[in-house]
């Protein structure tokens, strides 16, 4: 059985770089959704990632700026990308490579999925 | 908020658990319900009920997945309005512990259960061989429970 | 130097004519909370008027804050109260240094060095502004720009232009902020003005420091190094941190910035910042 995100999940994992793509419940931090290289650990991933974005998302609007759409870590050993929208997120974790302009197109448009 | 054991071994893990975590509440506790440790406390009457009502939940959870699914059922998570709860098993050499933690939107369901994990791995390490037999509820339970309490809240 | 601040602004409050306001205006215009220390130092003058540190307190604020009319009056103010007040020289000389006047300045030299023979930056500077035989001054020393008292005068300290201000040549357009956080959250330099007046560096920077310690969590368990730069994109604002020092460097500009654009400003802020935390200036 596949998910409603099973389409939107191959869409961005296909890309040059990316190790991995998950939609993930903000509040938990648990996986809804997954497509990720061996090797991933996806749960810790998806709980980490999303805490990070869900602490930039409160404190956005704490500080007056408004609602997260697009939100990017860049590490020394690879990228971690999330947008959210209606307690969802997609993140995606990639080498320092990946196309990340590219990447952020997809991901915006993918939260389309969420509305 | 302030973090006590009765046996020196607990500290080590259930202080990197409270700090990665970021959880409000920790107890670790023998099956029998007495305690080895707490974090976020301030009276002893509330650690011996939190170890009372955890370990009736941690043993009737495990019997009920035997009759359900053939296994005991190891982990359990309630989510609150505003606080959630997780009750999990560590296995240790020759028996478990049971953890149960407190959490609030400082954390989540998904970190609480990937420190959780990482807890296990510390602890199993942590624990001394002699400890590999948890008491059984012996003549001396309420004894030794009161004791435990009395070194948690620095009486002794 | 929060205990000493803290201590002295409640024997300020439990006494408001105590003359600590001296202490406590020094102390906060050396953290840089120029507004508070102006505060301070206006309200003690205010009871004090003929206390001639008080003075020096209001010339020195005057001077981080830019105003060289208001730090000269206070200075001259100091002379008349105390004649030969050794800061009020040194200040009135280098006030003079910045406007090229390098007789009146070495004058002023001369008697802060008399007053305090032991400051031997004075000394530096009074043999810096010596008009020697048949060169002109202005061939010796390029002005310092307005603005800033930059150390052009050799072995003399520069006395330090407004962290506040410290992003501002980075920054260029007004509309965009730049604020440098210590390991607390707490603004080092760097300001964000809000639409209504004030600054809301402070709130802004408190609450975004957390996500830095977030993602310094994350990273630990993850395996990808350290992180490098954080970049998101919020209805009203585009924002972009990076690690700085023990803390942390975030610049915002408006929505409708670039984002590659944003990445540049930071990693021009950046540079920036490394470089007053080296050399504080």
């Amino acid at each position: 059985m596949t998910s409603p995100f099973a389409g939107l999940l191959f869409t961005l994992v296909r890309h040059r770089g990316v190790k991995g793509c998950m939609v993930v419940d903000e509040r938990d931090g648990v996986i809804v959704d997954a497509n990720l290289q061996l090797g991933v650990d996806g749960s810790a991933m998806a709980a980490l990632a999303a805490s990070v974005y869900r602490k930039a998302r409160r404190a956005a609007v704490a500080a007056g700026f408004g609602e997260i759409a697009f939100f990017e870590l860049d590490a020394e050993h690879g990228r971690v990308c999330a947008a959210g929208r209606g307690g969802l997120v997609v993140v995606l974790v990639a080498e320092s490579r990946v196309n990340v302009g590219l990447v952020r197109v997809e991901m915006l448009h993918a939260l389309e999925a969420f509305a | 908020m302030t973090l006590s054991v009765a046996a020196e071994w607990v500290e080590l893990p259930l202080k990197q658990f409270v700090d990665e975590a970021r959880v409000r509440l920790a107890v670790l506790l023998y099956p029998s319900g007495q305690v080895l440790g707490q974090f976020g406390f301030g009276r002893s009457v509330d650690v011996m009920t939190a170890c009372a009502l955890s370990a009736a939940i941690s043993a009737s959870s495990a019997e009920l997945g035997r009759m359900v699914d053939g296994t005991p059922f190891t982990d359990l998570h309630y989510a609150g309005r505003e606080k959630q709860i997780f009750l999990g098993q560590v296995p240790i050499a020759g028996g478990s512990l049971v953890l149960l933690t407190v959490f609030d939107d400082e954390s989540s369901l998904g970190l609480v259960q990937l420190f959780f994990r990482e807890f296990c791995a510390v602890t199993a390490r942590a624990v001394p061989s002699s400890n590999a037999e948890t008491p059984a509820l012996s003549d001396d339970f309420e004894r030794e429970l009161n004791h435990n309490l009395a070194v948690l809240f620095g009486r002794q | 130097m929060t205990d000493d601040i803290r201590a002295l602004s409640e024997a300020l409050a439990m006494d408001p004519a105590s003359t600590v306001f001296v202490q406590l205006g020094e102390l906060l215009r050396q953290r840089g909370d120029l507004d508070l220390a102006y505060r301070v130092g206006t309200r003690g003058l205010d009871r004090h008027p003929q206390r001639a540190d008080a003075h020096d307190l209001m010339a020195r604020v005057a001077s981080d804050r830019g105003d060289m009319e208001r730090a000269k009056a206070e200075w001259e103010a100091v002379l008349v109260l105390s004649p030969g007040h050794a800061a009020a020289h040194k200040g009135l000389g280098f006030l003079c240094f910045r406007i090229g006047d390098w007789e009146s300045a070495g004058k002023h030299f001369e008697r802060a060095l008399a007053a305090d023979p032991s400051d031997a930056s004075l000394a530096a500077a009074l043999r810096a502004v010596r008009i020697e035989p048949g060169a002109a001054p202005s061939t010796r020393f390029a002005t310092p720009p307005a603005g800033e008292m930059r150390s052009a005068v050799p072995g003399v300290a520069p006395r330090r232009a407004d962290p506040r201000t410290l992003f501002a040549e980075v920054l260029g357009d007004s509309a965009r902020t730049a604020l440098l956080l210590d390991s607390e959250g707490y603004v080092v330099a760097g300001a964000h003005a809000a639409d209504g007046g004030g600054d809301r560096g402070a709130l802004i920077g408190a609450q975004l420091s957390g996500v830095s310690e977030e993602a310094d969590r994350a990273m630990r368990h993850l395996g990808l190094g350290r992180w490098r730069q954080i970049v998101f994109e919020a209805e009203s604002a585009s924002v972009a941190m990076a690690p700085a020092g023990n803390g942390v460097l975030l610049v915002a500009a408006p929505r409708t910035a670039p984002l590659g654009l944003v990445r540049r400003i930071l990693e021009q802020a950046l540079v920036r910042a490394r470089q007053w935390l080296e050399r504080g200036t």
